[in-house]
């Protein structure tokens, strides 16, 4: 998958907006993009048609929408007077199709890449609120994404429809329509441009919060085996946005957590077995994060009950070990999981131990990209709250392992390496002979030479007090 | 991190401790450089030009090994080149003048003619260098007639490096891009070991006559020692250096005050100092 250099330097400059464009019916049976440019009519001219009413109103009204996925016909039609009124009108009118139409032409407009777009379109967005409790399906998926489209362009975009009522329109909308997979979808991705505002989190969040939005997301989270994946991937990508913020509690006092690990159990279950439906991993993904802050923010003695399961451990290596080549970052992702899981939590530490996972987790930590960084943490995490289990650690492989990486150009892992050595050595003596059999004397003098002062001051400090009394042959 | 009690100092120890891991949480804002992949991954699939498997982006890639030793910018990406890396270059290690020497017995060797006044005395009446060649046994009365010798008899080249005299010491080797294999053949600052003989300090009044530094090829710079014997600070080793060439005369800018305990050597077991004070312990 291409992925370009502008739209990576978008997502860190926090301008990454993604529209979604529904495709017309005939696009979606033929599988074929609409073709602009075949058959072309002047704009101008099928406006003028558009506006004469009359039995051909729905031909042109068709006719227009199809030139509008152009994007210079979009400025171009924004800029003729009254246009949008002229839809808007249309929109509101008695001829059914014709607002079928009128709503797609505002769609097309909606999904433009020029940002001057939508705030000419506001004439029609009160109408378009009061849509999402009608209608046919398909009307009411164009206004969702439609307005969901249109809130990211503007502060006058978003200020207006927030006035409007949008975030109490799209909670009834999900409320009534919980049953019809593809409204909630197209009303679960327009909440995913809500929640991405820059200060959705004073303005948006809140009212999200405190609205009945949080728990129909939950509900609809689990996926539908006949409709599939994508109403419950818009679903998890909203929670992900909520989890984001500060508003954990409320989450967790919904269930949010066990929700999330017990769908991620599963999904890692399915992974293990080697069942990779196509496209889970975008739902694996906004899950694993959500997880991961509502863990952070979790009271540590009510961590093991709000998540349920302690196995979600094994359903979290399952992921690394499956992505780790395909989608490195949401291997990293699921071990920063695993991290926040381990921190404070004797529970989830002994899980990793009692259900033999450690020494698959070692043989990650050759892997860069900060994976094994992560991953090392985790180990330091384990170490440090099953103190009773070092010397098991040590026979596990950890301590060889801990030979290799303490070679590496990589700062972190040499002195969290370091610091694991510690704990080990002093949870459990014998670890030291270990250690020195290994050869492992050599290794920290020549850390001795390195140029940061942390790295040296660890390792002088391990064999002045640890090691050296255990080496046969003692230097000058 | 708090200290157990196996410390055998006690609290003078704990205070000092060194090591500070205590697990972390994280929570991450939405636009946290970590998700930024899944982030465009969603943003392709809303785009409807996700392809769900193996992405063109570059493979996940295996962390690297790199050199320890200060100065040495030496990297690998897998172990094997590391441990060969450091076996042949960072073990054999004078601890007077901090030559790196490719093997044990050079290094004894360098050790005896250098920095042994003992051999000194000797040499003055008998003969007493060794050929280099392992086997070869026969001794000669100067340096130089041992180079004649490997010369003439074991085709050794007129500049082999480790057959270098102490007058030699002032030739400064030539600044290359540092290679793996270039073996280290540095006189950097000499560390102050324990004891002071009159070799060693003609070796550092030398050494500082000739304003003799070390030009490191990396970014790090090792420090010039200039603190006076009573402290122990080491020095690190800068890089390699290859062929003959001028004088460097650049200077350190860095200067590590990081004390090494004196039962500390470089090279476990194969670094020496003075003849006769190994298994001495300060």
């Amino acid at each position: 998958m291409f992925v370009p250099i502008a739209l990576r330097q978008a997502r860190r400059d926090r301008q990454l907006v993604s529209k979604r464009l529904l495709l017309t019916e005939d696009e979606e049976q033929r599988e074929v993009t609409m073709d602009t440019a075949s058959g072309q009519q002047d704009l101008v001219d099928l406006l003028c048609k558009v506006q004469h009413s009359g039995p051909e109103r729905g031909t042109h009204l068709k006719a227009l929408s199809k030139a509008l996925r152009d994007p210079s016909e979009q400025l171009t039609f924004i800029k003729q007077e009254n246009s949008v009124n002229l839809l808007v009108s249309l929109l509101t009118g008695s001829n059914a199709q014709c607002r079928l139409h009128a709503a797609r032409c505002l769609h097309e407009l909606s999904h433009s890449p020029h940002t001057n777009v939508a705030p000419a379109c506001l004439p029609a967005t009160p109408y378009l609120l009061t849509f999402l409790s009608g209608q046919s399906t398909k009307f009411t998926e164009l206004c969702l994404y439609t307005l969901g489209n249109l809130f990211p362009d503007s502060d006058v975009v978003k200020d207006k429809l927030l006035a409007q009522g949008i975030i109490p329109a799209l909670a009834n909308c999900i409320e009534n329509q919980k049953h019809n997979l593809a409204v909630v979808e197209a009303a679960a991705f327009s909440l995913t441009q809500l929640l991405q505002a820059k200060d959705a989190a004073e303005k948006i969040i809140p009212k999200v919060l405190a609205s009945s939005l949080p728990s129909q997301l939950l509900s609809v989270l689990n996926p539908d085996p006949n409709f599939g994946l994508a109403p419950a991937i818009e679903c998890a990508w909203c929670l992900h946005y909520l989890a984001c913020s500060d508003g954990n509690g409320e989450l967790l006092a919904l269930g949010a957590l066990s929700h999330c690990s017990s769908l991620l159990m599963s999904l890692g279950g399915a992974v293990a077995e080697g069942n990779k439906e196509e496209g889970m991993e975008l739902l694996v993904c906004p899950l694993l994060r959500c997880v991961g802050n509502l863990v952070s923010c979790c009271p540590v003695d009510s961590l093991s009950t709000q998540v349920g399961d302690v196995r979600l451990v094994a359903a979290l290596c399952a992921f690394i070990k499956a992505y780790l080549h395909t989608q490195p970052a949401l291997a990293r992702e699921s071990a920063w999981v695993l991290n926040n899981l381990t921190a404070h939590s004797t529970d989830f530490c002994s899980a990793l131990l009692t259900l033999n996972l450690v020494p698959g987790l070692i043989q990650l930590l050759p892997f860069s990209q900060g994976i094994n960084t992560m991953i090392l943490r985790v180990l330091a995490n384990v170490t440090h709250k099953k103190k009773e289990s070092c010397l098991q650690l040590a026979q596990l492989g950890l301590l060889s392992t801990l030979c290799a990486t303490l070679k590496m150009a990589d700062q972190e892992m040499v002195t969290l390496s370091l610091e694991i050595l510690f704990m080990l050595v002093i949870g459990r003596p014998q670890v030291a002979d270990e250690f020195v059999r290994l050869s492992g004397v050599s290794l920290l003098e020549a850390i001795q030479y390195n140029s940061e002062g942390e790295m040296r001051r660890r390792a002088a400090y391990l064999l002045e007090h640890h090691l050296l009394s255990h080496s046969a042959d003692c230097t000058v | 991190m708090t200290a157990s009690g196996n410390c055998p100092t006690g609290t003078t120890e704990e205070r000092e401790l060194p090591f500070s891991f205590t697990p972390q949480l994280f929570h991450l804002h939405k636009d946290h450089e970590l998700f930024e992949d899944g982030d465009i991954h969603r943003h392709m699939y809303l785009q409807d030009l996700y392809v769900s498997g193996a992405d063109d982006e570059p493979a996940l890639s295996v962390s690297e090994f790199a050199c320890h030793i200060s100065g040495c910018s030496a990297v690998f990406s897998a172990l094997e080149e590391y441990e060969h890396h450091y076996n042949s270059l960072h073990r054999h290690v004078c601890c007077s003048c901090r030559r790196s020497l490719p093997s044990a017995r050079l290094l004894d060797i360098h050790i005896q003619e250098w920095h042994d006044s003992l051999f000194t005395v000797l040499a003055q009446r008998q003969d007493m260098y060794q050929c280099l060649v392992e086997g070869c046994g026969q001794k000669f009365r100067t340096s130089k007639h041992r180079k004649d010798h490997l010369i003439r008899i074991h085709k050794y080249p007129p500049d082999f490096r480790f057959d270098k005299t102490k007058k030699d010491r002032g030739t400064r080797e030539a600044k290359r891009p540092q290679q793996k294999d270039t073996a280290m053949e540095v006189a950097d600052d000499v560390c102050e070991s324990e004891g002071v003989c009159e070799v060693m300090c003609d070796v550092l009044s030398e050494q500082r006559e000739l304003g003799e530094t070390m030009e490191t090829l990396v970014e790090e710079e090792a420090a010039r020692m200039t603190k006076p014997a009573a402290t122990m600070e080491h020095t690190d080793l800068s890089a390699a250096f290859d062929g003959n060439g001028c004088t460097s005369s650049e200077t350190f800018k860095t200067q590590y005050s990081y004390r090494v305990p004196t039962t500390v050597c470089f090279g476990h077991s194969s670094v020496r100092g003075f003849r006769g004070r190994r298994g001495r312990r300060k």
